[in-house]
């Protein structure tokens, strides 16, 4: 657009390798998986021979070690194709961030040159029923029994439940102390006394799966225990730290799409003789968009770069990136179905898909109400008075 | 010396391939102006069911050569070549020529190979000048057609399927069964383990009378599906030119050109093809042609009866909505 | 470990193509090239039986020094080793002096299990290399392969014939050809892009082929190209223009006129 951010050789690398795949694995496609609701496994096979799935793995257990801005140009570009994708993508990152993060020497060992690989998908599982915002309701209880854990209770609208490999479960050890009682355990598929439940039917991210999680005295061997018994939600804030820019960068590529596909529309699109962008009302909405994306860019690249560069306590600063940008997509898609008036609504055009994807941003991985309760908390930490 | 051409009479199960009927068809006129004999050489398995061939006595060859061995029931491609080249060292013709069939584009390469001969792809033009054969093929991609010849005896090619009508001949070949001498080796390396028929019907597109086909003007797939509704509106069979095949747009074998189909229907109506050689080669037999194209100038436009200067996907929209308004 | 050799060619990207005036051979110098695309399926095969049965897979192809860029893509598919066969000497060589210096080339790689190549190439479209190859190595071919499988120390393959589907049987070497329909095709790996300024082809000339030069390049091949001419066009039908509505309903009475539409 008017600004190139300025990218090292290997971030053009991985970004045309992205796109190659987009064109060849994704978009043909993306608007029959919307319309049928269907998960195809093909674009996350291409993915995984890609080694896509290692880029935050670290080069020790088989990944190829980069941070948080490249997990976001990965996510941003995919998204520009199919935000459903990219969701799948990005919820295994999801899950594997604990492991990368607090796992031990034995856990990363056994289970990160696999999801390296692409071989296994994770998911990450603390919404509950009665729990989503108030994220500290949870009821999941995880009692000891020897050398096992037994896990009861129920997960709610778990991304990848089914298709994934690897469960990372927030549930209650200790439920008298509270908050302080929850712990995270690595789950895996076929873990005795563990179903995924019915598939979700949804407005947008259609191409991805979400299903209910039933643990029903599921036994699991001690050493899934994630760092500690109590850390639980440690371990789940951290992740969701790393992880809201990911939903920023989906913003960013869905917001991209949109403008294209618009833009193109209005500069072809004869009214009055003359193509709808000689509107000042159109042009202008157009200027608005490009305004909006660009700073939504710029905000979700440095909260990235932040985090890179070593940044101990970023909760606000990631929360800012998702909110800002979710905010953006979700403003840009609506203005660009409008800037294609009825072509924009038939579900034939891909712009009507951009709308439905882009709502879910401002839902998941923590309400952007509540991403302004994170911003406004840290920011009364900020100035002392 | 060299005073025969061979023509490759590829047969299976008592069926004689009728690509191999229709290379005879110019390789009479060539054999009749170079004053050779014109040979068909049928390799097969069982003795009774080729020469219960139907179309045998009214082919346009001279002789009909066969040879007869059970490891040549599929015809393996390495032992076809080694019987094709021990009768081409027995007999040293002018030219060997195969049908461009599956067959044919792998066993005459084999041939050329061990006789250290040229051969020529998809030929479907000959030239004869003063005593000399040009072959004649489209080329690259461009609208260019390639004159060529052979510094070396045998002369060979594979020709184009569909590029040349069946015609039958008046008077009887004489047909001859050849042996080969006493330790002759038969074998092969390839064991087929298991054959099955074609699962889908073969496309109608070569025989259809009325053919729709489609080029990168249609710009989509879902316009190219277009092609469809329309060809079943007027009955016609749905083509497509290499960029639509590669794109995806279209099945393969729906492909009309070089290595593809070849028609001749009485109408053709293409939308947005420019009209590549490798296209117009399998077209220009074409009774009626109309061209619709953005492109005043392309190729395809002068080649029409009717041209309509109109981008090919609003011009397609248009005509289904009228058409399915007077229905 | 098995070794499987895939040959693959470089084609001027369709739109780009030059004929050299006086030899009237592709000048591919001027050409921008792209990855035949029916080589990316062979490649695909390949590579799945190196995943299956751990062969290790060689890259190979004739042309110019401008084919480098795109070896160095086949390698981040996946192969393990890259070579350019690239001399002067071997321009202007037609499918029989193509076969003999690939022939010569693979024999230098011997011993290989197999040798896979693309059904045919976009630009020239004979298809006859493989064949012809094979031939001069007296090893068998087979063509139009499908899908092929390794099953105890012999190669299965399921391939497209006139009369039907054929599953053929038989022991390494062989050369195998590959129809361009496959169901997927893989992308390259990022690791192996990202590593890509340190892979360069081994290059093989006529110094280490050592092929008497009658025998290659122009003057090695029988076939040659007496003339080429473009085929000129007058227009000879009527031209319409105008709004699609209008030109459709043209389109219709020509139709009706000529008994095509009731």
């Amino acid at each position: 657009m008017l600004i190139e951010f300025p990218l090292k050789e290997e971030h053009k690398i991985m970004i045309d390798l992205i796109k190659e795949i987009g064109e060849t694995y994704i978009k043909p496609y993306s608007l029959e998986w919307d319309e049928k609701e269907a998960y195809d496994a093909t674009p996350i096979k291409a993915l995984a021979q890609a080694d896509l799935f290692g880029l935050i793995i670290p080069k020790e257990y088989g990944g190829l070690g980069f941070g948080t801005f490249e997990m976001c140009l990965a996510v941003e570009w995919l998204s520009y194709f199919c935000a459903g994708v990219s969701t799948t993508y990005a919820a295994s990152f999801l899950g594997a961030y604990p492991i990368i993060l607090f796992g031990s020497k034995e856990q990363k060992e056994r289970y990160l040159p696999s999801i390296a690989k692409g071989e296994k998908l994770c998911a990450f599982a603390l919404t509950e029923p009665q729990a989503g915002s108030d994220a500290f309701a949870i009821k999941a209880t995880a009692k000891k029994d020897g050398d096992f854990y037994i896990l009861n209770g129920i997960k709610q609208w778990i991304t990848n439940g089914g298709i994934a490999d690897i469960y990372i479960v927030i549930a209650l050890t200790d439920p008298a102390k509270g908050a302080r009682g929850a712990s995270a355990f690595i789950v895996e598929k076929g873990d005795p006394g563990f179903v995924v439940g019915k598939k979700e039917k949804k407005l947008g991210l259609r191409a991805s799966v979400t299903t209910d999680l039933i643990f029903n005295d599921c036994r699991i061997p001690k050493d899934r225990l994630i760092a500690r018994e109590g850390m639980g939600f440690m371990v789940a804030l951290k992740t969701l730290d790393y992880a809201r820019c990911g939903a920023g960068a989906q913003a960013l590529g869905i917001a991209q799409a949109a403008l294209e596909v618009s833009l193109k529309h209005a500069k072809t699109r004869v009214q009055f003789g003359q193509p709808v962008y000689q509107f000042q009302a159109v042009s202008h909405t157009f200027a608005e968009m490009a305004m909006r994306l660009s700073s939504a860019r710029a905000l979700v690249y440095s909260v990235c770069q932040y985090i890179d560069s070593g940044a101990k306590d970023f909760s606000g600063a990631s929360a800012m990136a998702k909110c800002f940008a979710t905010d953006q997509a979700m403003w840009i898609t609506e203005r660009a179905i409008q800037m294609m008036g009825g072509y924009g609504y038939m579900r034939d055009y891909p712009v009507q898909k951009y709308f439905r994807d882009a709502k879910c941003l401002q839902i998941y991985e923590g309400t952007n109400e509540i991403q302004r309760n994170v911003i406004a908390r840290e920011l009364a930490k900020w100035i002392k008075v | 010396m060299a005073e025969c051409i061979f023509a490759f009479g590829q047969c299976f199960e008592g069926k004689l391939h009728p690509a191999s009927l229709e290379i005879l068809t110019p390789l009479r006129e060539v054999a009749d102006r170079l004053n050779k004999r014109l040979i068909l050489i049928g390799l097969a398995d069982d003795k009774e069911k080729f020469l219960a061939i139907p179309e045998l006595k009214k082919l346009l060859a001279d002789e009909v050569w066969y040879i007869i061995h059970p490891n040549l029931k599929h015809l393996p491609d390495d032992l076809c070549e080694r019987v094709l080249v021990y009768l081409a060292s027995e007999h040293k013709p002018y030219g060997i020529f195969f049908p461009a069939t599956k067959k044919g584009l792998s066993v005459a390469p084999r041939v050329a190979g061990s006789l250290q001969a040229g051969l020529c792809a998809h030929v479907n033009a000959f030239e004869v000048k003063n005593g000399n054969l040009f072959l004649l093929r489209p080329t690259y991609g461009e609208n260019i057609i390639a004159k060529l010849t052979s510094q070396r005896l045998p002369i060979m090619a594979t020709l184009a399927l569909n590029a040349f009508p069946i015609k039958e001949a008046e008077k009887e070949p004489l047909i001859k069964e050849l042996k080969h001498p006493e330790g002759f080796d038969w074998s092969t390396k390839l064991t087929i383990k298991n054959f099955k028929p074609p699962k889908k019907e073969p496309s109608r597109l070569s025989v259809a009378k009325v053919v729709v086909a489609g080029g990168m003007g249609l710009k989509s797939k879902e316009n190219f599906q277009m092609l469809f509704e329309l060809a079943k509106i007027l009955k016609a069979e749905v083509g497509g030119t290499r960029p639509a095949v590669h794109a995806g747009w279209v099945e393969a074998d729906r492909m009309i050109g070089v290595s593809g189909v070849s028609v001749r229907p009485k109408l053709y109506l293409a939308f947005g093809i420019s009209g590549a050689i490798q296209h117009t080669v399998g077209m220009e037999g074409s009774e009626f042609i109309v061209s619709i194209n953005i492109d005043k100038e392309a190729p395809m436009m002068k080649m029409a009866h009717i041209g309509f200067v109109c981008d090919a996907p609003s011009f397609l929209k248009a005509l289904l909505r009228k058409l399915k308004a007077k229905d | 470990m098995g070794r499987i050799v895939v040959c693959i060619k470089g084609v001027p990207k369709p739109g780009t193509v030059k004929v050299d005036k006086e030899t009237h051979t592709l000048r591919r110098e001027s050409a921008e090239l792209i990855l035949n695309p029916p080589d990316r399926p062979a490649l695909e095969v390949a590579l799945r039986l190196k995943d299956q049965t751990n062969f290790e897979v060689i890259a190979i192809s004739m042309g110019p020094p401008n084919m480098v860029p795109l070896l160095q893509k086949v390698y981040a598919l996946g192969v393990d080793d890259i070579y350019l066969i690239s001399d002067r000497a071997f321009a202007g060589s037609d499918t029989l002096a193509t076969s003999r210096i690939l022939a010569k080339a693979l024999s230098l790689l011997s011993p290989f299990d197999l040798v896979v190549m693309g059904a045919r190439s976009i630009d020239g479209e004979t298809g006859q290399v493989p064949p012809e190859t094979a031939s001069l190595l007296n090893l068998p071919s087979i063509t139009y392969v499908k899908e092929l499988r390794f099953v105890d120390g012999k190669f299965i393959a399921i391939r497209e014939d006139d009369f039907g589907e054929e599953e053929v049987e038989f022991s390494p070497a062989a050369v195998v050809s590959i129809v361009p329909e496959i169901d997927y095709v893989r992308p390259p790996s990022l690791k192996r892009l990202l590593s890509l300024k340190e892979i360069t082809p081994k290059i093989l000339t006529n110094a280490e082929l050592n092929l008497d030069e009658a025998s290659i390049g122009l003057s090695g091949s029988p076939t040659q190209v007496a003339d080429v001419f473009e085929k000129t066009l007058v227009s000879r039908g009527e031209i319409f223009e105008g709004e699609p509505d209008e030109l459709a309903e043209k389109l219709i009475e020509v139709l009706k006129e000529k008994g095509f539409l009731a």
